[in-house]
Formats: structure tokens, C-alpha cells, sequence
């Protein structure tokens, strides 16, 4: 099997157009989220906050390019051609057929999504929908649209897991690079804001309801106080590379992927299952050949949802006790769902280069039930040799991948 | 068709439709010029063309074989002008 590392890393977050803004917005401690004027016209939504992220520059995309993108393929065209600039890999060697695209997402874009039904239901009229609303609505939107923007010619795949959809996209990178089947692969999720996206949280009773007035302190994910998750938007990209292609090269490494598993409950659509996420932790440390003791931090997913939260924190709790510091990100910019993977990942692994865990942002007063962990709840200075991402999605389907530190 | 139009008019709509819609720069658009290689709009444009004019001038046009034939700019002020010509009078 061949070695695989992150050369490259791109983002378009609710803290920003990119990388730094993403992690210096953590850094600052900032909130991205929102009250969202507009949203109390729809009836039976009780969550008003989110946390979008700003769409621009969308027109240095040319438009024969761009005409086949919603809000989402834009975000992973710019956080795809970040992680591409900052790996220092040219478009001219991206049509080698070696060269791959994987990008998940919940499903296509929102916003285009109810533009086709608006247009066409009413009066069951065909005649009104433009040609490129199929293109915006697929669920493999950002990976054909950014494929077909730089040119791709290898694998271009999309991973539609919710939640998991980017880890997933990561985790397929790296099998197929690993197995010697691509050199490199963009790897990464997308995800569009809307109130449709919310209210399909919403109607389930697992988005936060309570912080309407208070936005910035929602979600509290492992605090007494949460109320559900809040919703968020943009993309991560990174760019999975095989280590010697690399190394020859002289990229820069943001770290070595050494572990990965994905696998289902088995058991309920929306409820976590402790069992299912225990062994998906195990499998994906035993795929590293390393034990639960070598890792030296836990990226949560840590939505901030009652249930999640307290059956993530005991599976965490069952495998690595309280020895490994844990914290989630999405206090800070959301939910990003498909996208979260990607994102939380390329900040931990600015927490692995800085040496130091970013907390839990308003995680107060740990909830009995999340205890026996070890919460980040200030920032800590900390080494980071190997560190753990976990995502959980709906629909039982859980990830886990496991990242180590390349010593330079 | 909302009401009878001046061949300017006709004009003046169908280039706001590819200046906007197509971002197709106003010095281009002039009659003679191909829709495909000097406009370089594709076939994809085309359907999204025809709904655009649809709206614009409350016609129903998708299946209007005559679409197939357009090769120029001054084509489209033809055709639309066409339809006006035979008494599309109100929305279809």
C-alpha cells in the first residue's frame, strides 16, 4: 500500500473566504452565526439562526463554467482552487486521468432545488425550467462542476452521506490513492444554506430553538444547555497526495493519513448508536495500526443535538477514557454538514501545526451526560502527533479517519 | 403576446436577455452576428434562451421547429417579430 498525505488545504467557511479566516476566526474564539432575517415567514420554523457563509467573486468563474452552479459549486470551485494553489499543483497536470475529484454533499443545491419546484409545480409547467437547473440540483453538483471547471479526467466521484459525506470523500481519496489507483485527489464536501435545510432539522426537533435572541451562543455542543444543532454553509477541500509524489516534488505536508473507516449502525435513521460508533472508532485506529492511547486529540463531531452528543461522548469515553483531550468546532461556524468533515479537519490540522487544541466554544457547564471526557474548554497547548475526526450522519452512517504529523 | 411591439423594442428585449442573462458584452450584439461562434452560446444556452423570451414576451415557443434554423442574432429579432406577426394576442 502506498502512503498518502495532505498537501494542500482550501475553504470557503461562515468565518470566511478561506483558510485563514477559518482558523484565525476560531482562534479569535468568533461565532458565525446568525439571527436570519426572513426566515419567521416560514410557518412551523422555530429555528431562526444559522451561520451562512458570504458568496463572492463568483464571477472571476467563467460563465459557460459557472451557468451549471448553485451557491455550493461555487463555494467548492474557490475552496477547491485554494487547496490547488496552496499545494502548488498547476491546472496543466490536472487532465493526467491520475488526477481525481471527490466532493460530497447532502444533496444539490438548496436554492435551486426550490427555484425548479416553485417554477414548475404550480401550474405542472415544464416549459418554464432552464436547462441548467438539473445541473445545479444533482447531488454530484460540486464534484461535476468543479471536475469539469479545472479539466479532471480521473475519478470524479460525490459521496452523499449528510453528514459524512466530505469524511467519506476523504476516506475514498485516500483508499483509491493508497491502492496506487490515482496520485493525487481532491478530496473535500460542499453544503448550501437555506430554510428548507433548516426546517428538515427543524421538523425532526434537532436544531437549537432556544438562542432566536441570543444567536452567539448557539450550538453548545457537551454543554447543559444545548438545544439542537444550527445549521451552517461553505466547503473544504484538501488535496490527498501520494507521499512520494510529494516528497519528490517538495510540497509542504499538512500531515499523513493513516487511518480510515466508514461503516452504519444498522439501527435507527437518526438516533446515534454508541455500539456502531465504538466500532467504527476501533476499526478506523486498528486500520492505522495504532492504539487508542497514541492519539493525541479527538476532533468531535459534537453537534450540540441532546442525543448526539451524549452517545458520541460515552463511545469517545468507552475507547480513549478521559485521556484524550475532545473538542467540536461547530459552536464556532455551525453545521456545515456535508462540508463539516472537510472543514473541521483542515482546522485540526492548523491545531496540529500551531500545537495547540482550540475548545469547544460555548461549552460552560459540561452536561452530566457528556462527562468522562477530556472537554477542551479553553484553548491548550498541546503537541499533536496524531489526531482523530469523527462524523456522524443521519441515517446511521458513521467515520472516523485518523491523520499523523510528518515531521519535516 | 402582452401587446404589439416596435422592432425596437423586440430588440432592445432580446439584447437585454443576452446581456444579462448570457453577459454578452453590448458592443457584440448586432444582427449579423452568429449565435454560436461569435456569441458562443451552446445548445444548452438555446433552451435557456427560449425560456427567457417565453417570459419576456408571454409566448410558448419550445416546440416551434423554426428555433432550429436561428443562426444569427438578426434571426431572433425575425422570428420574434414573425410571431407577432401571426397574433400570438395573449399568453398561450
Amino acid at each position: 500500500m502506498k502512503r498518502v498525505v495532505i498537501s494542500g488545504v482550501g475553504a470557503v467557511s461562515p468565518l470566511g473566504g478561506d483558510v485563514p479566516s477559518l482558523v484565525g476566526g476560531i482562534e479569535e474564539g468568533k461565532s458565525a452565526v446568525r439571527y436570519m432575517e426572513g426566515w419567521d415567514r416560514y410557518v412551523g420554523l422555530r429555528s431562526l439562526v444559522a451561520a451562512p457563509a458570504e458568496l463572492k467573486n463568483e464571477k472571476a468563474i467563467p460563465r459557460k463554467s459557472r451557468r451549471s452552479m448553485g451557491r455550493m459549486s461555487v463555494f467548492a470551485v474557490q475552496a477547491t482552487e485554494q487547496a490547488l494553489a496552496d499545494a502548488e499543483v498547476g491546472r496543466e497536470v490536472l487532465s493526467s486521468d491520475r488526477i481525481g475529484c471527490i466532493i460530497g454533499s447532502t444533496m444539490g443545491s438548496a436554492e435551486s432545488l426550490c427555484e425548479a419546484f416553485e417554477t414548475m409545480l404550480p401550474e405542472r409547467d415544464l416549459s418554464k425550467l432552464t436547462a441548467m437547473k438539473f445541473f445545479q440540483c444533482v447531488s454530484h453538483t460540486a464534484a461535476m462542476n468543479v471536475a469539469q471547471y479545472l479539466g479532471i479526467t480521473g475519478y470524479v466521484m460525490a459521496t452523499s452521506a449528510a453528514c459524512a459525506s466530505s469524511l467519506q470523500a476523504i476516506g475514498a481519496g485516500y483508499d483509491l490513492v493508497r491502492m496506487g489507483k490515482q496520485d493525487l485527489v481532491l478530496c473535500g464536501g460542499s453544503e448550501e444554506l437555506h430554510p428548507t435545510v433548516t426546517a428538515s432539522f427543524d421538523i425532526l426537533f434537532a436544531t437549537s430553538t432556544g438562542y432566536n435572541d441570543d444567536p452567539q451562543r448557539t450550538p453548545r455542543p457537551f454543554d447543559a444547555e444545548r438545544d439542537g444543532l444550527v445549521v451552517g454553509e461553505g466547503c473544504g477541500m484538501v488535496v490527498l497526495e501520494e507521499y512520494e509524489r510529494a516528497l519528490e516534488r517538495g510540497a509542504k505536508t499538512y500531515g499523513e493519513i493513516i487511518g480510515y473507516h466508514t461503516g452504519g449502525s444498522g439501527d435507527h435513521v437518526t438516533q446515534s448508536n454508541r455500539e456502531s460508533i465504538v466500532r467504527c472508532i476501533g476499526a478506523a485506529l486498528s486500520s492505522a495500526g495504532i492504539s487508542a492511547a497514541e492519539v493525541d486529540y479527538i476532533n468531535a463531531h459534537g453537534t450540540a443535538t441532546r442525543h448526539g452528543d451524549e452517545v458520541e461522548a460515552q463511545a469517545i469515553r468507552e475507547v480513549f477514557g478521559d485521556a484524550v483531550p475532545v473538542s467540536s468546532l461547530k459552536g464556532y461556524f455551525g453545521h456545515t454538514l456535508g462540508a463539516s468533515g472537510a472543514l473541521e479537519l483542515i482546522a485540526s490540522l492548523a491545531m496540529m501545526e500551531k500545537g495547540v487544541i482550540y475548545p469547544t466554544l460555548n461549552l460552560e457547564t459540561v452536561d452530566e451526560g457528556c462527562k468522562g471526557i477530556r472537554h477542551v474548554m479553553r484553548p491548550l497547548r498541546s503537541e499533536i502527533g496524531v489526531l482523530m475526526k469523527n462524523c456522524f450522519a443521519f441515517g446511521g452512517i458513521n467515520a472516523a479517519l485518523v491523520c499523523r504529523r510528518l515531521e519535516r | 403576446m402582452q401587446r404589439r411591439l416596435a422592432e425596437q423594442e423586440v430588440v432592445a428585449t432580446i439584447n437585454e436577455v443576452l446581456e444579462d442573462y448570457f453577459e454578452i458584452e453590448r458592443e457584440k450584439l448586432l444582427p449579423e452576428m452568429n449565435i454560436f461562434e461569435d456569441l458562443e452560446l451552446d445548445s444548452l444556452d438555446i433552451v435557456d434562451l427560449v425560456v427567457a423570451m417565453q417570459e419576456k414576451f408571454g409566448v410558448r415557443i419550445r416546440d416551434d421547429e423554426r428555433i432550429r434554423s436561428i443562426r444569427t442574432l438578426g434571426d431572433i429579432y425575425q422570428f420574434v417579430l414573425a410571431l407577432q406577426e401571426e397574433g400570438f394576442s395573449g399568453r398561450p
